[in-house]
């Protein structure tokens, strides 16, 4: 069970555009271990967001397929997307994208709420997560209550509430200050650590890329690199 | 339920707008109360008074013929009938009224007063003198108040009357009446004995007024009478057919006025619900992503606009409600003829007109709020997210 990969993605090609074609990725093959803790780098415009949402099943391929524990994703009605989403995915933006008129504590219960959790017994949950990213004394604030690292901290739980096996950031710190996002990045990998969940960043910082245990880097929506513990995973 | 959750907050969180959006939404179902509650109240006068002071049925002679011959008969057979409460044969005809210098041309009316006073309450309408004085077949006439007046004449005086080809008879004036309505010019009535007399036309009338016991159903009654006599039975619905068809007409471009104010309310909340959806645009994304189904979308945005909606229909119900009870009180010194003798605006409040005006703004409230619903269901969630 556990040697299979939790993510197996053969020559994924995403073309956007119906004047001028965009191939944002182009014959990607990737397989991606339970609980790996990995990161996707590469220049601006590479597609590294693009693989990303085609990993959280936001978006569709042009060809390719895209297996998630075993099942084709690419294949699933929009219903069976929705709640791949709700119960395998978590996800943490560069902007947190925290409801405005919800609490910290409110906000990380709605992807139990939209998955059918009774309103007390998400409750239980959340605050149990919140504590987990360390604002256990802050549930009560609104986003705009809050600093960026600390909606960013709200994010990560909301991210993780619904117990995902697979949990994609996109520039989760992109955001945020070097302490803000060192101590992100701290969280991230504990959080990993302790719920062997499998992590996917994609960040423009090398240094933090470099703390990863895999380091994909794409260039014009190729994987150029592949780099386990610095050595290099597979032929390119 | 999540959604009514998101719902409320969003709209919580834009308290002036929600407020004018709901303001806007209950002025338009106020004025449309308003509106229902006076038109009720126009209308229920109009019937109310037709009723009153007219026959329900009236039977005329048949073709070709000038009068009812044997009506005593007639008579009969439509007092057998079921629902007819009076009935009141009456010979009516046209003659010249002379007092001293002053003559006018009237409409005599001879009836037997008790008969007519069950048919129509003529005692109600008079000024002076009582309407039974012409029970028994003397020259004794009573008269319009306008009439009487054009004539120069009062209680007590003889005035003549003419006709061609009979000796001019003479009556004293026992009564006048005023009904507030054109006939109180041209009106007089009589003794019916007396009347067929005066015009040597033997025992026959030229009509008979019939009541019911429902008016409203006046016209089936008219038509059973015409068919099973042969006689010329007309309703008071058919009489004033020309009068009711008008309101209805009029009833439907009221309508018309009702679609465009609410119309207008309605793209109040279309406005405020397309600004929401424009600033949660990343908001609708994320809960996309999070596994939120586009229903629940589009399910948030509706109960939006129908939350909207409600709080609007109901202040708007309670400052209709309250406007027509003002509206209602106030008295207005009005020319009697003009409204039927009354002193304030007619005004029905009638709970019909408070769910029509309520169902009719929420249909259109959630019509309203189902251009942005659908857009926000209908977003990319990829585009959604990134677009900030
Ligand atoms: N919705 C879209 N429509 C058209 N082109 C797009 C769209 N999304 C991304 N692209 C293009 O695809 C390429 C990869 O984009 P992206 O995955 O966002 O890059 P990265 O995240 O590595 O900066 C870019 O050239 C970008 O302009
Ligand atoms: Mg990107």
């Amino acid at each position: 069970m556990s040697d299979i990969p939790i993510i197996q993605i053969k020559n994924l090609t995403k073309i956007f555009g119906d004047g001028v074609e965009i191939k944002a990725l182009d014959g990607v093959d990737l397989y991606i271990k339970r609980g790996e803790f990995m990161s996707i780098i590469g220049p601006s415009g590479s597609g590294k967001s693009t693989l990303l949402n085609q990993i959280g099943i936001l978006d569709t391929p042009t060809s390719g397929t895209i297996l998630l524990n075993g099942v084709d994703v690419t294949k699933m009605s929009d219903k069976e997307r929705s709640r791949t989403r709700n119960k395998e995915l978590g996800f943490i933006f560069q902007y947190h994208h925290l409801l405005p008129d919800f609490d910290a504590l409110e906000n990380v219960m709605i992807p139990l709420l939209i998955s059918g959790v009774k309103s007390s017994q998400a409750r239980k949950v959340a605050r149990k997560v919140l504590d987990e990213v360390g604002l256990g004394d802050r549930m009560k604030h609104r986003p705009n209550q809050l600093s960026g690292g600390q909606n960013q901290r709200v994010a990560i739980a909301r991210a993780l509430v619904n117990k995902p096996s697979i949990v994609i950031g996109d520039e989760p710190t992109g955001n945020l200050d070097s302490k803000s996002s060192d101590s992100i990045y701290e969280l991230l990998r504990k959080l990993n650590r302790e719920h062997e969940q499998t992590f996917i960043l994609v960040t423009h910082d090398e240094q933090m890329a470099a703390k990863t245990d895999r380091v994909i880097r794409l260039v014009d929506g190729k994987v150029v690199e592949d780099l386990r513990d610095g050595a290099s995973v597979r032929e390119i | 339920m999540f959604e009514l959750d998101v719902a409320t907050r969003h709209i919580r969180s834009r308290r002036r707008q929600t407020l004018f959006s709901i303001i806007a939404v209950a002025l338009a179902v106020g004025i449309i109360i308003v509106f229902m509650s006076m038109m009720s109240g126009y209308m229920s006068i109009l019937i109310d008074s037709t009723i009153e002071n007219q026959a329900h049925i009236t039977v005329m002679p048949k073709e070709d013929e000038d009068y009812i011959h044997l009506y005593h008969g007639l008579e009969k057979h439509i007092y057998g009938q079921e629902g007819v409460e009076a009935l009141s044969s009456y010979f009516l005809g046209e003659a010249a009224l002379q007092h001293e210098h002053d003559a006018e041309g009237v409409l005599l009316y001879g009836i037997n007063p008790n008969d007519e006073n069950r048919v129509v309450n003529r005692e109600k309408d008079m000024l002076t003198g009582e309407f039974t004085s012409l029970e028994n077949p003397g020259s004794r006439i009573i008269l319009g108040y306008t009439l009487a007046k054009n004539l120069d004449v009062e209680m007590g005086d003889t005035v003549t009357a003419q006709i061609p080809g009979a000796e001019p008879a003479d009556f004293t004036i026992t009564g006048i009446f005023q009904t507030g309505t054109p006939v109180d010019g041209t009106l007089g009535f009589t003794n019916l004995e007396r009347l067929q007399d005066f015009y040597g036309a033997g025992d026959v009338v030229t009509g008979m007024g019939i009541r019911v016991s429902d008016a409203y159903a006046a016209d089936t009654m008219a038509n059973k009478i015409d068919r099973e006599t042969g006689y010329d039975a007309v309703s008071w619905i058919e009489q004033n057919a020309e009068i009711l068809n008008l309101l209805e007409t009029s009833e439907g471009m009221v309508y018309f006025f009702y679609i465009i104010i609410f119309s207008i309310s309605g793209f109040g909340i279309a406005n405020i619900l397309i600004m929401i959806v424009m600033e949660k645009v990343g908001e609708i994304g994320m809960l996309m992503a999070m596994g939120m189904s586009r229903r629940s979308i589009m399910l948030i945005f509706l109960l939006e606009a129908g939350i909207l909606g409600m709080a609007g229909v109901i202040v708007g119900c309670v400052l209709g409600y309250g406007a027509s009870l003002a509206i209602a009180s106030i008295t207005i010194p009005v020319p009697p003829e003009m409204y039927f003798g009354m002193d304030h605006l007619p005004v029905e409040i009638e709970l019909k007109n408070f769910i029509s005006a309520s169902i009719f703004a929420m249909v259109i409230n959630i019509l309203a709020g189902v251009f942005p619903a659908r857009r926000a269901s209908k977003m990319d969630p990829v585009e959604a997210i990134y677009s900030v």
